[in-house]
């Protein structure tokens, strides 16, 4: 694993010379094992900077953020903003350029390599410790992790404890960075949509009774949409809080308003929002897994936009986060897109 | 007269050709199923996949998009952007178990009336025996 | 009325309340929430704490208040929905959450009393479980007023004294179960009454997390309506309703009429719960939202559970369950915001 004193020395340089106003990085929880969120102002805070198997968000989500705070700024600060991504991280940021979302010279990328590893599963870690509290986990550069509890140490295999994406992780290094920590590690990766495969020889009507457990324990907290750099809709769908309203805007138009999900997490109702979730991704989810674990009712929601990864690599020869100049999968097309199904 | 189920289709039909077509085959005064409610829109490439999620969640048993065959397209490749993602849709609506009957994509131009009643007949004859959609529905 | 309950005498007991209907904490893959039993057996007191409280029963997350259907003759025939009439037990109920309905209670009484909250309220039997070992590392009831073995809201608390449990039924709705299968019952020995003294106070010990001088903080936050603090706390939050939803006091919602067909008019009205984290929460219709940003959301929740609910009703809205804190997608923690708050200096 890449050691965190050289990504310390050069956010502190960076930080010094005032090349970036603040970096987005991690440091340590107040409430146990998983890291957290840091936002860097100055040199001296840049001791509380950590890289470890914990270090699990996908922090791109917050340069959303950032656009939308400059955007309300009357003199905006012009300098770019420095960012901590790993290989699945950086691909976001290649899409949020592609779609012309952010400009290139607002970010100041420091790209870490998992090189040999990636990072935890808290809920895979918890179950195998059996509800143990993890004081500490180490990565051995040998494929397990050392876990330290008040009991003490254990060693277990890094496959088993590892999040999901990274078992099925193509991008382990970043593929886009100002500044790169770690070698560059090819993986062995012999079938990206393994997990999918399972649901996939499901019969339909199985895998309807699947989707429809799975989706019925949605309580539509929107924490898949809300952790997801993706999802940088000025409006939701569902959200209602764009409607123009005038002085003249009449109840009844104000009642006629178009609502296309309901409130209520009906099956129905849910459906409609993680369609219209996976549907939006297709093409531009790069498989950072954060919708997947942020869900409190874990709701496996990676397969949906997992599926829809799939189909746009089969069909479309269509690969999300490498180029920040090819068209997006849904504004363009191809001559020869298949159409056997269209009658 | 039986009981028989009457499928209710949403097709969104291309203002440019299908919708044409299927008023061709009105003033031609052919034959077809009556089960298809028609919405005109103006290109097969404008209709969001959440028109279709939202047309199974308000109780359709099929949905069907007709656009224009690839190349004449009124605003030139409207289609094919409807192709891919309509593929997608359908895709999707496969994984979660949806039968894939009750969903359909076809090319009508507006000199293809006949065309159009045999694309609803064919829709009517396949989704039949799947009864009604129940699943995507709204429980009112 | 305190008794005795063998392990084995547990699911006879189960069995003859046959008549209510019985949630009970169940396990889906990792997933432990309250649902309806129907096998005795299946119930297992023993669990970590629920993803959702007991709230999902009381004040469920989408209630239909009524129907309306164009008619000829009325204009509009209304036909209101009140909940099944049917008597529930909850079983397993840690103490923290029923403490926190004592609280929801407060704002559904008052001038007006809300009929839906209350017919679901009074008719369920909530049994509680002493916390031996806390459920969560994030628990910190003591903080907020409680306790591991808290009796306030239950019926009946359950001490888990390993082959059996010492009961304590605390009003008559808990009598009236504990009466219902006598001889299941046994008497508590001397010896039971000092095992169950010891095994409560050990369980206050084991609360690891606290916050300290908590009194002082409901003036404190008074000061801190305008200040930058709120920025810069949440700077990390992404804004999903994960604190606000799995919240055993959050009780805000939203009115919805869900319209089935226009022509003739038909629908539904629904409650569903609502949260203050999401942007639509305080639109305006004229397109003015007064908590514009995340740091505006985060002051809302941190202040109507520690400011403005102490002085509505001298309670903090917080029973200190944690779920909030260890469910946060990007840790955000409610016990370090409330030590910042405390030192902040003004």
């Amino acid at each position: 694993m890449v050691k965190v004193e050289d990504i310390k020395k050069e956010a502190k340089r960076i930080l010094k010379e005032g090349k970036v106003k603040y970096i987005i990085g991690y440091k340590k929880s107040t409430n146990g094992l998983m890291s957290v969120p840091a936002f860097i102002e100055s040199p001296e805070d840049v001791e509380n900077l950590i890289w470890d198997p914990t270090c699990v968000y996908n922090l791109t989500r917050f340069l959303v953020d950032e656009k939308r705070r400059k955007a309300r700024e009357k003199n905006p600060d012009e300098r770019p903003v420095g960012i901590v991504v790993k290989g699945c991280d950086s691909r976001a940021i290649i899409v949020l350029l592609q779609e012309k979302f952010i400009n290139r010279e607002n970010i100041y990328v420091l790209g870490i390599s998992c090189e040999t590893t990636g990072v935890l599963d808290e809920k895979k870690l918890l179950k195998k410790l059996n509800g143990k509290k993890a004081e500490k986990v180490e990565y051995d550069e040998k494929d397990n992790f050392i876990i330290t509890t008040l009991d003490g140490k254990s060693k277990v295999p890094a496959d088993e404890i590892l999040a999901e994406r990274c078992l099925e992780c193509r991008a382990n290094f970043p593929v886009i960075n100002d500044i790169l920590f770690g070698e560059k590690v090819d993986r062995k990766l012999d079938n990206r949509f393994k997990s999918l495969e399972k649901i996939e020889s499901l019969s339909k009507e199985k895998r309807w009774g699947f989707w429809k457990e799975q989706l019925d324990k949605c309580i539509r907290c929107y924490a898949c949409r809300s952790v997801c750099p993706m999802c940088y809709c000025d409006e939701c769908v569902v959200d209602t809080i764009n409607f123009a309203v005038t002085a003249d805007t009449t109840a009844e138009e104000k009642a006629q308003r178009i609502k296309w999900v309901e409130k209520s997490p009906t099956t129905s109702e849910n459906f409609v929002y993680h369609f219209v979730r996976a549907i939006h991704l297709a093409g531009r989810c790069i498989d950072c897994g954060e919708c997947e674990r942020v869900c409190p009712m874990d709701i496996p929601l990676r397969f949906l936009n997992k599926k829809m990864e799939k189909e746009a690599k089969e069909l479309f020869d269509y690969d999300a986060g490498f180029d920040p100049d090819q068209p997006s999968l849904v504004s363009c097309f191809k001559d020869e897109d298949p159409e056997d199904f269209i009658r | 007269m039986t009981d028989e189920f009457e499928p209710r289709i949403v097709a969104f039909l291309c203002k440019w050709c299908s919708s044409a077509g299927s008023d061709l085959a009105g003033v031609s005064r052919m034959e077809y199923p009556s089960n298809v409610l028609p919405i005109t829109v103006m290109c097969s490439g404008s209709v969001s996949p959440l028109y279709i999620f939202s047309a199974f969640n308000k109780g359709a048993d099929g949905v069907l998009v007709s656009g224009c065959h690839p190349g004449d397209c009124h605003y030139l490749k409207g289609n094919y952007y409807a192709r891919r993602r309509i593929a997608l849709v359908k895709k999707l609506l496969e994984f979660i178990g949806l039968e894939p009957q009750r969903f359909q994509m076809s090319w009508v131009s507006a000199a293809e009336g006949k065309k159009y009643t045999q694309v609803i007949k064919d829709f009517v004859k396949e989704i039949k025996p799947l009864g009604p959609q129940t699943k995507l529905r709204r429980n009112q | 009325m305190e008794k005795i309950l063998t392990k084995k005498s547990f699911s006879k007991w189960v069995k003859k309340l046959e008549s209510y209907k019985i949630y009970a904490p169940v396990k889906n893959d990792d997933l432990w929430n309250y649902e309806i039993i129907d096998i005795p057996e299946s119930i297992q007191p023993d669990y970590p704490n629920t993803v959702l409280s007991p709230k999902k029963i009381i004040f469920p997350q989408r209630e239909i208040f009524l129907e309306f259907k164009a008619s000829n003759e009325e204009g509009l025939e209304v036909k209101e929905i009140l909940p099944e009439e049917r008597p529930a037990i909850i079983f397993g109920v840690r103490p923290c959450d029923a403490r926190a309905l004592t609280l929801t209670d407060n704002v559904f009484k008052g001038d007006f009393e809300d009929p839906y909250y209350w017919k679901r309220r009074n008719q369920t039997i909530l049994i509680g479980l002493t916390c031996n070992i806390p459920p969560s590392f994030d628990c910190f009831c003591l903080s907020v007023g409680g306790s591991p073995h808290s009796k306030d809201g239950l019926d009946i608390l359950m001490t888990d004294l390993e082959d059996k449990y010492y009961i304590e039924s605390l009003t008559k709705k808990g009598n009236q179960l504990i009466n219902l299968a006598k001889d299941c019952f046994e008497e508590p020995k001397v010896m039971d009454k000092k095992d169950l003294e010891k095994i409560q106070a050990n369980s206050e010990i084991q609360i690891k997390r606290q916050i300290k001088d908590i009194k002082k903080i409901p003036k404190k936050l008074k000061g801190m309506f305008d200040t930058p603090f709120w920025d810069k706390e949440s700077l990390s939050c992404i804004q999903c309703g994960i604190c606000t939803y799995l919240c055993p006091t959050c009780h805000c919602f939203d009115i919805n009429d869900e319209v089935a067909s226009s022509a003739p008019l038909k629908g539904k009205r629904v409650r569903t719960w609502d949260n203050c984290q999401f942007p639509d929460f305080t639109m305006h219709s004229s397109g003015h939202n007064p908590r514009p940003d995340k740091a505006s959301r985060l002051r809302q929740r941190i202040l109507h559970k520690f400011q403005y609910f102490v002085e509505l009703y001298e309670n903090f809205q917080c029973v200190g369950c944690g779920r909030c804190i260890s469910k946060c997608p990007v840790g955000i923690d409610i016990i370090e915001v409330l030590d910042k708050v405390r030192d902040y200096g003004l």
